[in-house]
């Protein structure tokens, strides 16, 4: 308890500093703004403004103050087009325009809207403050983890992945696997010689990972929506004057709590992250309201809103423990943040809460002021944002190229990059047409140094004997998490199809 | 369809990234049991069987989209390389304010919207990153040029 108090204690002296505050705000409002705008969700905001958040040249808490900001203002700010205009902002969004949309049709628009705020509020502190308790138990049980256990952590991160996240295991195998392939060209660090490197001397570093990201989240994302390019402009509802109740949160406050527990959770399993939350809350609460929910949820049941809203939230701060604490990403934004953390030399780890405390506690502070901002923010200011929703696509689509080539020039000051992430764009069209999630791709391209390396330092301390992975408990326990994690949910959903069928 | 063509497509690839990782990665001399050539084949072989099975049983969703919309993508692509071929020679003020603009104009703004949009991103965008943030923004060489030519006139 007194290292959290005095982590704590440090964290919000550094989040207090009138500099990082008032990062906070800013990319609280900007990730907001970002995940309001129908169509861009946290994950391109965050690929997007990245590269110039880097530039910028703060100190590294800084910048991962400002960047975790936007990640959980766009998770905020994700529900107004959902309720508004009933276009999600990215996939975690979905669910909340079930219920959301069709209470705004019903003149209820500033009532849904301020409910989704206060839900996502709660649903947020809820996983800051586990975070708080968690966090630092975690990283001591994780300091002792030898490589072999981390092979296995790894081996576990990657099967959660591909059993929860997209529409088919195999694609989002095959997601990963590509990351990783792509993660091993350059020079190896082990042995000096060149991997796929054809002799081109820009690829002997290995691909820059800012150059994946944006190419593949910031670009890709561009060449979506012109794809789905919206003819005629979008009407959004009005807000109107309708506002939460002290009443309504009372009577949601079970459905808030339930939530927000699914969506931490959720968001510790590496890899899964916010959308795979709210759609289980969402389900959850469902099932809960029994046979007279089924008829209300979907066409405007407040219950159907608060539960994936606050589920969302918390999953955002969920998603950060094992970033924090393991360098394992629990989801594809904070695989993002963690590629981030590499570039200003941070190893994200174990020894981060000790080591680099400012930056470790630095954030979860900030992430308890972002919080109580976000809510002062949104109750307010929502007819604002409402009012950007309606950018038309035609000056949003060539905003994000110039960002995106600003961010990757300044950076790497090379035209030739430009090119580069063009056809990584293209590529990533490709790859989410054909129902590929990217998540899994920056993912396994983020993790694909630390695993192999940690699998050779395992084989190399048994001098090349493969039963050193299977040796101690902790790795065995891991592979038969693994192993549930991918067979409960076919062997669960074979049961409900025969209970049906019965 | 189009999944077993770009199954096929990485079928290719892994096969070539296999075909290195078995025969042209070598360390000259190592003392640790795996080398820089052990993790590839790992990789290779795990992605090989999983694009088998995409090429057995691909999803039968028909790759939708419309003979105008490849034009559209095609042409925001072209636009895309034709920016970034002339970002330095032109420099970020010219052509961000073409980029815009045409972008803008495609994408079905009104006229003047467009104009105004590119010229707005272009001058304030280069004010805000270069004065404000201190970012390192191409000046352009045809722009230098012209300076140059300017000042040397004057004196």
């Amino acid at each position: 308890m007194d290292v959290i108090l005095s982590g704590l204690a440090t964290g919000f002296s550094v989040a207090l500093d009138p500099f990082n505050l008032m990062l906070v705000l800013v990319g609280c409002f900007l990730g907001t703004l970002i995940g309001a705008l129908p169509g861009l969700g946290p994950i391109n905001g965050v690929a997007i403004l990245l590269p110039i958040a880097y530039s910028l040249k703060f100190p590294p808490e800084s910048a991962l103050i400002l960047l975790a900001g936007i990640y959980y203002g766009a998770e905020y700010g994700g529900r107004i087009s959902s309720i508004l205009l009933n276009v999600p902002g990215d996939a975690s969004a979905v669910m909340t325009t079930l219920d959301g949309h069709p209470m705004a049709l019903r003149g209820e628009a500033g009532r849904a809207l301020s409910t989704s705020a206060v839900a996502s509020f709660i649903g947020g502190t809820i996983a800051v403050v586990l975070m708080t308790l968690f966090g630092p138990l975690l990283a001591s049980v994780a300091v002792g983890f030898s490589p072999a256990n981390y092979v296995a952590l790894m081996v576990f991160a990657f099967a959660s992945l591909a059993s929860l996240v997209g529409k088919s295991t195999v694609k989002t195998l095959l997601g990963a696997l590509i990351g990783l392939m792509l993660a091993t060209i350059g020079i190896d660090a082990n042995t000096g010689v060149a991997r796929y490197t054809f002799g081109i001397p820009d690829l002997l570093a290995g691909i820059d990972f800012l150059i994946v990201v944006v190419g593949l989240f910031g670009m890709a994302e561009l060449l979506h929506l012109v794809e789905q390019q919206v003819k005629g402009n979008l009407k959004s509802l009005p807000v109107d004057k309708t506002f939460v109740k002290v009443a309504d949160i009372v009577k949601l406050r079970w459905t808030i709590l339930r939530s927000s527990l699914i969506g931490f959770v959720i968001g510790v399993l590496p890899g899964t992250g916010a959308s795979v939350a709210s759609a289980v809350a969402y389900g959850t609460e469902k099932r809960l309201a029994g046979p007279e929910g089924s008829k209300t949820f979907g066409t405007g049941d407040i219950r159907g809103l608060a539960a994936p809203e606050s589920a969302n939230n918390a999953a955002a701060g969920g998603a950060m423990v094992p970033m924090l604490t393991l360098g394992i990403p629990g989801s594809g934004t904070t695989a993002i943040l963690l590629g981030a953390l590499l570039m200003f030399n941070v190893q994200p780890g174990p020894l981060l809460f000790t080591q680099k405390p400012e930056i470790a506690w630095g954030l979860v502070a900030s992430m308890y002021i972002g919080n109580v901002a976000l809510l002062v923010i949104n109750l307010p200011l929502v007819g604002l944002f409402a009012r950007l929703l309606t950018i038309p696509q035609h000056y949003l689509t060539p905003l994000i190229a110039i960002l995106a080539f600003i961010g990757i020039y300044t950076i790497v000051g090379n035209p030739h990059d430009l090119f580069l992430i063009t056809a990584l764009g293209v590529f990533g069209w490709f790859l989410r047409k054909l129902d590929f999630s990217l998540a899994p791709v920056i993912l396994g391209f983020v993790l694909g140094s630390l695993f192999e390396n940690n699998l050779r330092r395992a084989l190399s301390i048994s001098g090349g004997d493969w039963a050193i992975l299977t040796e101690d408990l902790t790795s065995i326990v891991l592979y038969i998490l693994a192993f549930l994690v991918v067979f409960a949910p076919i062997w669960l959903s074979r049961r409900a199809r025969r209970a049906a069928a019965a | 369809m189009a999944d077993r063509l770009f199954a096929g497509f990485l079928l290719i690839v892994t096969l070539a990234y296999a075909y290195i990782a078995w025969t042209i990665i070598q360390a000259p001399f190592q003392y640790d049991p795996l080398g820089p050539e052990s993790w590839p084949r790992i990789l290779a072989g795990a992605a090989v069987p999983c694009i088998l099975y995409i090429l057995w049983r691909p999803d039968d969703e028909p790759f939708a989209v419309a003979k105008y919309t490849w034009f559209r993508l095609a042409l925001m692509v072209a636009l895309l390389f034709a920016y970034a071929e002339l970002y330095e020679p032109l420099g970020f003020i010219i052509s961000t304010i073409l980029f815009g603009t045409i972008v803008a104009l495609t994408l079905g703004a009104p006229r003047s919207g467009a104009l105004a949009f590119g010229i707005g991103m272009g001058v304030f965008g280069y004010l805000l990153c270069v004065t404000l943030m201190g970012l390192n923004l191409p000046d352009g060489e045809i722009v230098e040029a012209a300076l140059q030519i300017l000042q040397g006139g004057s004196e």
